[in-house]
């Protein structure tokens, strides 16, 4: 790989400004070379990256298996990467980044980064970010988009200010109800005009002290592939709306319209469809609340176990709930066992759960995780409710282990 | 002598355009209208045709699909020839993918649905209500 494109891929992840980086910057990412035998997922060959499975290069979309989403709090280099266009250019003065909050405002604001991040008050929070097609691949049959399986997730820490705070200070109108946002990201055709995706949300999830303006990734400034220098981070809800890049909100009158707001976007069916088929757009329901999901993060799937006691651990979330309970199988479903799970360390972060079991031999034994939240909401033992876009596929899904000894 | 003179003079005097009044003699044919350029389209990928699966039509689905994005997006699905077409409408007025004859559209689309169907089976064989 020449020295060029290392160079940019380096700047993707530790943000060093660079001038002319969009113009030499990948538009591929190289892909670990895989040997003429060798099958399997293609792996993300990215500085500063984990070996996460690529989805796609163009866009980049790259999930984290399980076994690496094993962290407390996910490490930068294990979060997932979804963008919908291609990379903007590094910014060279981050602090002067502009952002605008307009529409149904009092007093439009422009505003520095720099100074965003001195006038309102900063905070830090672990918050779950997740795909809104996470799951996606669990639909039978396929439906279209990229073939998530649980790793479009991730639980890093984040450090920004409250979007409620500086919607306040813009005063928001009485005909405020629904936000807009826009961010720097070409269009894949490299189109700086026109916004790839633009999404929004209910005015009262904007107003959650949780959502964020964030410009720090587990304490560092936000790397480029995660969205330099600044971002939203809505919690718990479909990650396109944690517009990365982010240059305006604007705050509207009505249900924003942009790109991925109508359709089959990020919408599923008010009555269930036979699955395949071409389905209606016309009675569906805005993906909101993220469903209740949990992976078994330890041990890995295909791992080869020294004895019959299994000691496992993994994270469960539920989009704006708390998880209450997940619970064991390690017979396809006949008997459950319930696992310890822990609060988590602030609102609209994932919880561990832990729990041991005693296989009853050696042999090949799958291992269930099935998590119920706080409305009584429990996994399903398929994707469910399909739609042609495969959103909201949250079904108990297994780890395969070998007891050896 | 006198006529031969007069006709010098004429001469010079056409040649120095006196005799055609104030009009231009010559008027250099309207510019074209500027054409918009496009944002220029990057080379999108590494990818190349021979990483989709061979078929009729797989030169047309190459270049028409990976102008924008990569091939993986496409060998992830699985869609009916119905679904492809109402993916190939999204691309068109969503993503703004210049426009496709019919007869391209056409073979494009059986490329896509043949080489892409439905594979994921469900337990219980295929679904009844789907024909």
């Amino acid at each position: 790989m020449d020295k060029a494109s290392t160079t940019t891929r380096r700047t993707l992840l530790k943000g060093t400004a660079m001038t002319g980086v969009a113009a030499a910057l990948p538009t591929g990412v190289a892909l670990a070379q895989a040997t003429p035998a060798a099958k399997g997922p293609k792996l993300l060959e990215m500085e500063g990256k984990a070996k996460l499975v690529v989805l796609g290069d163009r866009p980049l979309v790259a999930e984290t298996p399980a076994s690496l989403l094993d962290d407390d709090v996910t490490p930068t280099d294990k979060l997932f990467v979804r963008n919908n266009g291609q990379f903007p250019e590094m910014p060279a003065d981050a602090k002067a980044w502009k952002i605008k909050i307009d529409g149904e405002v009092n007093a439009p604001i422009e505003i520095a980064l720099g100074d965003l991040m001195a006038k309102f008050e900063n905070v830090t929070y672990q918050l779950m970010l997740e795909c809104g097609g996470n799951g996606r691949s669990y639909f039978t049959p396929e439906a279209r988009g990229n073939q998530w399986t649980n790793g479009g997730a991730g639980c890093p820490q984040w450090t920004g200010v409250r979007l409620a705070d500086v919607l306040k200070a813009a005063g928001l109108k009485s005909s405020a109800v629904y936000t807009g946002h826009y961010g720097a990201e070409p269009t894949l055709a490299g189109e700086t005009d026109k916004p790839t995706i633009s999404r929004g949300m209910r005015l009262d999830k904007a107003m959650e002290p949780h959502t964020l303006i964030a410009f720090k990734l587990n304490g560092k400034d936000l790397p480029l592939a995660h969205g330099a220098p600044v971002r939203v981070i809505v919690p718990g809800w479909a990650g396109s709306l944690s517009t990365k890049w982010l240059k305006r909100i604007w705050v509207r009158d009505k249900e924003h319209d942009g790109p991925g707001m109508g359709g089959f976007s990020y919408r599923t069916p008010r009555k269930p469809i036979v699955p395949g088929s071409k389905g209606d757009d016309k009675d569906m329901a805005i993906l909101e609340s993220m469903p209740v999901r949990s992976v078994i993060t330890f041990p890995a799937d295909g791992a080869k176990l020294a004895g019959r006691k299994v000691d496992l651990r993994g994270h469960a979330w539920a989009g704006d709930h708390e998880v209450k309970s997940v619970e064991i199988s390690i017979d396809h479903g006949v008997t459950w066992k319930a696992a310890k799970v822990n609060a988590p360390a602030n609102k609209f972060a994932w919880q561990r759960f832990t729990a041991t079991v005693e296989l009853p031999s050696t042999g090949y034994y799958e291992v269930w995780s099935r998590a119920t939240d706080a409305t009584g909401k429990t996994q399903p033992f398929a994707a469910s409710n399909w739609n042609p876009q495969g959103y909201g596929g949250n079904p108990v899904t297994p780890v395969r282990v070998l007891a050896e000894a | 002598m006198i006529a031969l003179g007069a006709a010098f003079i004429l001469l010079a005097a056409d040649r120095a355009g006196n005799l055609r009044g104030k009009a231009p003699a010559w008027t250099p044919p309207p510019k074209a209208e500027p054409r918009v350029v496009e944002a220029p389209r990057q080379p999108p990928h590494h990818d190349k045709v021979e990483d989709l699966p061979d078929g009729k039509g797989r030169e047309a689905a190459f270049y028409t699909c990976t102008a924008c994005h990569g091939v993986a997006l496409i060998k992830a699905q699985g869609l009916t020839r119905e679904l492809w077409d109402n993916t190939f409408d999204t691309m068109l007025e969503k993503y703004r993918m210049p426009p496709v004859k019919p007869a391209e559209r056409a073979e494009i689309l059986d490329y896509l649905a043949e080489q892409f169907p439905p594979r994921r089976r469900a337990r219980s064989g295929d679904n009844p209500f789907l024909k």
